[in-house]
């Protein structure tokens, strides 16, 4: 809204003040670095992925030439890859939802300490700046069958034990660690959205008697829209590249139990030099990114909207 | 009810969170914990179980530091994050303001450009930029983590929003002034915008150092590597089992850049969400 307003005055503006003819030239000189290294890495090969998913690599003449669609046919029927769709959704699904709901009540609670805020807030967002590769290995220590934190623990009171050697576990092991990682980010999202919530609606609904847990459900929840819908989007697109866990706490395994897609494609296209193959992943991921976005501003996007003109 | 009783119920509500929130940080500091507490601590009582500090070492250190370049990564490290940041800052900046102020054929369309990449993850370029950086002959060197990054959809998009909250009267009075576009960039613009350039800093130096994807896809040796390399072919080759070097090494990477952002943590969140007052 305030964007628009801005344009609309600033077109005014600029009728008194214009020197004709010339902001078209300027505008494309000052966008012009941007626009061709964007094209250079961005778009260019979103078109060279397509391109190279038809190619393939021939050992005996040592050329790529034209497969047609072998490589579809290679990797779509291939069990590696049907695992690594599985994989990728149980995933999402698992640290997705419970990111949301952490995050939200942590930024809540962050939100309504009188004192300390400041404090609790760097706390949940060390682990977003510490690297991951680094602290995955800490968490891999912490998951060491029987002697690790985690089997000492969590392994006395329930009957889980080795979870990094389970194919079953293993991949709610990487999904916890997901979720550690994802909780600052989606915390500061809310935060950021807490502070835009009325002060004085939320006192109008205190003096008419209203339970904490109305006036958040009345009150908070539909100011927090379009945080909810960034934090969604973050933490959807980050469930679609996870890696470095996986890297370092089960290389993939066991049996492929943690190998999701973003992980596939860097075992095909880059470990075992198999670009078409993995340039056919990449449609894949592609489309799942263009399926993500097209559900979202059909379902997600109306609660953007309705946060927004509040 | 009495004022009484409602400044008491307020103050165990006060407590409670903090008793809330105190569980959830426990459990999110746990892997510092446990890392720190096992590289601090002599081998043969690592595995004991005791949370105890007596007989605290710093040995493992000593080790992890001598059996890693480390000095090398971090040197990679910085190079890489300095030179992406400064070639988003030149891009994106004058990108930003364009899009955000002027009004030229195209213009709209290029931001559906920008919001469309936005969306992308790195995984669905990386195998032709990998292709194209082969080509050049620049797989293994500092360049090939660099240059496929000096511009960013995010940061364009970030300086965009940031620069339509400017107040007009500042452009109005530079041209009036007879100041040019690309002074206005440098002399309206850039000062006006360093909560922006502050948050997005952070959030590019972050990413780009802690990044492990994109120095798998274009190293090979250590020639270039960075942190999380490093400490991936450390943890993998070298460590093996012994856990108190391993742990000291992940702290070793780990570390530096968490002291850091608690030095930029304000201006982080403040410069996200313009409208949002910070406490």
């Amino acid at each position: 809204m305030i964007g628009a307003v801005t344009a609309e005055r600033s077109k005014q503006d600029r009728r008194l003040l214009r020197i004709p003819g010339t902001d078209g030239v300027i505008g494309w000189i000052l966008c012009a670095p941007a626009a061709i290294l964007l094209g250079l890495f961005m778009i260019v090969p979103l078109v060279a992925v397509s391109v190279l998913a038809f190619f393939g690599w021939d050992p005996l003449t040592q050329t790529d030439h034209a497969v047609g669609f072998a490589n579809f046919s290679r990797i779509l029927t291939s069990p590696d890859f049907r695992s690594a769709v599985l994989r990728t959704l149980e995933y999402t699904v698992l640290t997705v939802p419970v990111t949301l709901l952490l995050g939200l009540v942590i930024a809540v609670a962050v939100n309504n300490v009188r004192h300390g805020a400041m404090v609790w807030r760097t706390v949940f967002f060390l682990p977003v700046a510490s690297t991951l590769a680094a602290t995955s290995v800490a968490w891999r220590f912490m998951f060491y069958p029987h002697t690790g934190i985690i089997d000492q623990t969590i392994g006395r009171v329930l009957p889980v034990q080795g979870w990094l050697q389970s194919t079953d576990l293993a991949i709610v092991a990487v999904s916890i660690v997901g979720i550690w990682q994802a909780l600052g980010t989606t915390i500061v999202i809310f935060l950021a959205g807490l502070s835009g919530v009325p002060r004085h609606l939320h006192d109008a609904a205190a003096l008419d008697g209203a339970t904490a847990w109305s006036r958040f459900w009345h009150v908070t929840w539909p100011a927090l829209g379009p945080a909810t819908v960034l934090a969604l989007v973050i933490d959807t697109r980050d469930s679609l590249r996870v890696f470095d866990q996986v890297q370092v706490m089960t290389e993939g395994g066991p049996l492929g139990s943690t190998t999701t897609l973003s992980y596939l494609l860097w075992q095909r296209g880059i470990h075992y030099n198999d670009l078409g193959g993995g340039a056919v992943i990449d449609l894949v991921i592609l489309l799942v990114v263009f399926a993500f976005i097209g559900i979202q501003l059909r379902t997600a996007g109306r609660r953007l909207n309705d946060g927004a003109t509040r | 009810m009495t004022a009484r009783t409602t400044r008491t119920r307020a103050a165990f509500r006060q407590i409670a969170l903090h008793v809330v929130l105190a569980i959830a940080g426990i459990l999110v500091l746990l892997p510092f914990l446990v890392m720190l507490r096992t590289a601090l601590t002599p081998d043969d009582s690592i595995f004991r179980g005791t949370l105890g500090l007596h007989g605290l070492t710093v040995r493992h250190f000593l080790d992890a530091w001598n059996r890693a370049p480390w000095a090398h990564y971090y040197r990679n490290g910085l190079l890489a994050v300095a030179g992406i940041y400064i070639g988003q800052i030149l891009t994106c900046l004058p990108a930003g303001y364009a899009l955000a102020r002027l009004r030229f054929r195209g213009s709209g369309t290029a931001t559906w450009v920008i919001l469309a990449c936005l969306a992308m993850p790195t995984q669905i370029i990386a195998l032709p930029v990998f292709l194209m950086i082969s080509r050049v002959g620049w797989l293994d060197t500092l360049p090939a983590l660099i240059v496929p990054f000096v511009t960013s959809a995010f940061g364009i998009f970030v300086f965009r929003q940031f620069i339509l909250t400017i107040p007009q009267s500042l452009f109005d009075a530079a041209r009036l002034d007879g100041v040019g576009p690309f002074g206005v960039v440098w002399r309206v613009v850039l000062p006006n915008v360093r909560p922006a350039l502050a948050a997005f800093g952070v959030l590019s130096v972050m990413g780009h150092w802690n990044d492990l994807f994109w120095p798998s896809v274009v190293l090979r040796t250590q020639r270039a590597a960075t942190v999380p390399y490093g400490i991936v072919d450390f943890a993998s080759g070298e460590g093996g089992t012994d856990y108190g070097t391993q742990m000291a090494a992940a702290a070793i990477a780990a570390i530096p850049l968490v002291i850091a952002l608690c030095f930029v943590q304000r201006q982080f969140v403040q410069g996200l969400a313009p409208s949002a007052t910070a406490d």
